[in-house]
């Protein structure tokens, strides 16, 4: 069985100007020991996803649906107080920002005690030393000085593992990380990246990461989800993802990506912007930017089919798999002959 | 683009093509001690003897880590900031102690573009405004040529001309920088500091506004200063690659150079940093960690100032006597690099460039 096992979540927010469907109908799952990365632009949904499994969602003009399993218990439905138990304990979450996300008026060392106190039953002696075996296991150079150290007096790298530290302090079954590394220079990026790799082979946990960075994504993740406009418009295995991609949307984002090993022209990009999710587009929500559009594209919505010869592999396009096949092939190729090239 | 066409400064020796020379450009910040008397005790050394130049219709693209001193210099060559020591030569006057009413005539040669669409627009005025303020400071054109500029620069960077009446919440990140590149258009500058441009953006907008900066350089020759973390952004979109660390430059090379044959350990490390969208490449690389942060620039270390996180650290010569940015293997003519120890070979793990920093080291000795 699954570790968690999303099945078509939904997430609606009530405003002035009318419903925003943030998240539609989205479906997932995640072993032990497995990353899942979720890649989409700003506004897809992947960050309202994660924030509906973990129901912080504020309640008032929220509606969620669908159902988000976790070790056999559907997290929609529990009650605050079983959530609060297991937030930060078994799922716990690193959020994007490192400058916000700690408290500046307490001490690096009472927020991890804190983190610590809640869910176990230990005195704060106990509490102290496991706060500072995580801050040397995550590389806080002279732990036992900076542990009382307010926030301002880390760098935004040093913040960032502090709040790794902070999540993995009850060695959690989950961890959710939003976009951890996108406010931090790509050195401190591969120190963090490494860091989640070791910890999570070290305590076998899930991870979740959510990012924009295609990069990131195929270096640390087991399977892709590609959202758009809150709906999934692609899934499946990394390498499959990235070898043949199924979908014009990820085809699009692989060619905007400006590589380092090659010389490109030109980048592909993909036209306009992404829709408003007031009022998504009718039928495919990427027709109105997607070059192969056809006219059942405008009024027929894809289904979520899997590819013929891999079940594990979904994507909803109305394109033939033959010409999927052929463009996917011809995206690639240009990007081994650039290489080639050089 | 004929309607507002910026005619010769006069008085101007324009000689060369060398359009921008800056010649060890220094800004120290004083850090002070005593409300009443306050008496200097440091200085933050955010740029610190930085030399280049830039010839008409390139693109100098500058990377390092945050707090290396990029920005402070592109603030410095704007002259938004008054340089320490050292001299900026542009289109062949030295710009570097010009007051601000003489300076006025070559604002309108060299603009600037921010990293944040959202901060650097004002949200109380509308877009024709914003992008007209420019042209109504120096007093180009009348009330109605004005504006039909203003929506000529619109169509250019791909906004509907009629929307010259909305506010700037009105549209998205990347039409915001599309207005923060109208804006830096109008006067026909020559020369564009683009300040982490495409940082805020997602990678699809990214793509459009990287292809039209460089459909922008074509079409009005424009030559662009092009600060980035992203080293795949700056290949994309740069002739030449500046590498600064701690407020120098450590490397500088063509964009090619750089990028198959690096020669500082630092250069190496940022690349061997980079995720590659790729996974089977991704998972065979070995990424170089360095270890650390980057040291505070009140009190940088000695000789070189890489000394601290290199993996090719040699005792009793790197952390004594400072390397000078010299040219030392590699291709180009001009490739230079601030290193005793320079990479032989590209790509390198961590373990075969420590190897190297001992023979080295044993060699010296």
């Amino acid at each position: 069985m699954a570790l968690l096992d999303v099945k078509d979540l939904k997430t609606y927010f009530s405003t002035g100007d009318g419903v925003v469907k943030a998240v539609d109908g989205v479906s997932f799952s995640i072993e032990k020991g497995q990353t899942l990365g979720i890649v989409g632009e700003s506004g897809s949904g992947k960050s309202v996803t994660c924030l509906t499994i973990m129901g912080l969602n504020p309640k008032k003009y929220t509606m969620s649906m669908g159902e988000a399993v976790f070790n056999g218990e559907d997290l929609l439905a529990a009650s605050p107080t079983r959530l609060r138990e297991i937030r930060g304990n078994d799922i716990a979450m690193i959020f994007q920002d490192p400058m916000t996300s700690l408290n500046p008026v307490h001490t690096i060392g009472t927020q991890l005690v804190e983190a610590v106190t809640l869910h176990k039953d230990v005195s704060k002696q106990e509490a102290r030393s496991r706060a500072l075996e995580l801050l040397k296991e995550v590389g806080i150079p002279r732990a036992e000085r900076r542990i009382d150290d307010y926030p301002h007096q880390f760098s935004g790298g040093m913040r960032q593992r502090v709040m790794i530290a902070m999540a993995l302090i009850n060695n959690p079954e989950l961890l959710i990380a939003d976009e951890p590394t996108t406010a931090l220079d790509v050195t401190t990026q591969a120190q963090i990246l490494s860091l989640i790799e070791r910890l999570q082979q070290d305590y076998n946990s899930a991870v979740i990461m959510i990012t924009h960075d295609l990069g990131v994504i195929a270096e640390i993740a087991d399977d892709i989800v590609v959202m758009y406009a809150a709906e999934v418009a692609e899934k499946g295995p990394v390498d499959r993802i990235f070898k043949r991609p199924h979908h014009p949307y990820t085809w699009g984002l692989m060619g905007s990506l400006p590589r380092l090993n090659t010389d490109v022209g030109r980048l592909a990009q993909i036209q306009g912007q992404p829709p408003s999710l007031l009022r998504p587009p009718s039928g495919c929500r990427f027709h109105p930017r997607c070059p192969y559009v056809m006219d059942v594209c405008r009024t027929k919505d894809p289904e979520l089919l899997p590819v013929s010869d891999d079940r594990t592999h979904l994507q909803s396009c109305h394109l033939d798999e033959e010409t999927k096949e052929r463009e996917a092939a011809r995206l690639l190729g240009t990007f081994a002959t650039e290489a080639a090239a050089t | 683009m004929t309607s507002a066409q910026a005619e010769p400064i006069s008085g101007l020796d324009v000689r060369g093509d060398e359009l921008l020379v800056v010649e060890d450009l220094k800004k120290h910040f004083p850090v002070t001690r005593g409300i009443i008397f306050q008496k200097q005790i440091a200085a933050v050394q955010a740029v610190d003897g930085v030399s280049f130049s830039l010839r008409e219709g390139e693109t100098l693209g500058v990377v390092g880590e945050s707090g290396c001193g990029k920005s402070t210099m592109a603030r410095c060559i704007m002259k938004l900031l008054e340089p320490t020591s050292g001299r900026i030569t542009f289109r062949g006057r030295d710009i570097t102690r010009l007051s601000r009413a003489e300076m006025r005539p070559y604002r309108r040669e060299m603009m600037m573009i921010f990293q944040d669409p959202y901060a650097s627009l004002n949200p109380r005025k509308r877009v024709g405004f914003i992008v007209a303020e420019a042209l109504q400071v120096h007093k180009m054109g009348t009330q109605a040529e004005t504006k039909r500029r203003v929506q000529e620069l619109l169509e250019v960077v791909g906004l509907n001309p009629e929307h010259y009446n909305r506010f700037p919440h009105e549209f998205s990140g990347g039409q915001r920088q599309r207005i923060g590149i109208a804006r830096a258009l109008a006067v026909n500058p020559k020369l564009i500091v683009c300040d982490e441009p495409v940082s805020a953006l997602d990678v699809s907008v990214q793509a459009q506004i990287l292809n039209l900066l460089k459909d922008l350089q074509r079409d009005f020759n424009l030559t662009y200063v092009f600060i980035a973390h992203d080293l795949n952004v700056v290949r994309y979109i740069s002739d030449r690659v500046l590498v600064m660390y701690l407020g120098q430059i450590v490397e500088s090379a063509a964009r090619t150079d750089l990028y198959d044959e690096p020669k500082h350990p630092y250069t190496g490390a940022l690349l061997s940093a980079v995720p590659v969208p790729d996974p089977e490449v991704g998972r065979a690389r070995k990424r170089i960690v360095l270890e650390g942060d980057v040291p505070s620039p009140i009190n940088p270390p000695s000789a070189c100032r890489f000394h601290t996180r290199c993996p090719r650290f040699v005792e009793g010569h790197c952390d004594v006597d400072p390397p000078d940015l010299v040219h030392r293997g590699g291709s180009g003519p001009d490739h230079a690099v601030r290193c005793h120890y320079p990479l032989e070979r590209w790509p390198m793990t961590v373990e075969e460039m420590r190897r190297a920093g001992a023979a080295g080291g044993t060699a010296a000795a």
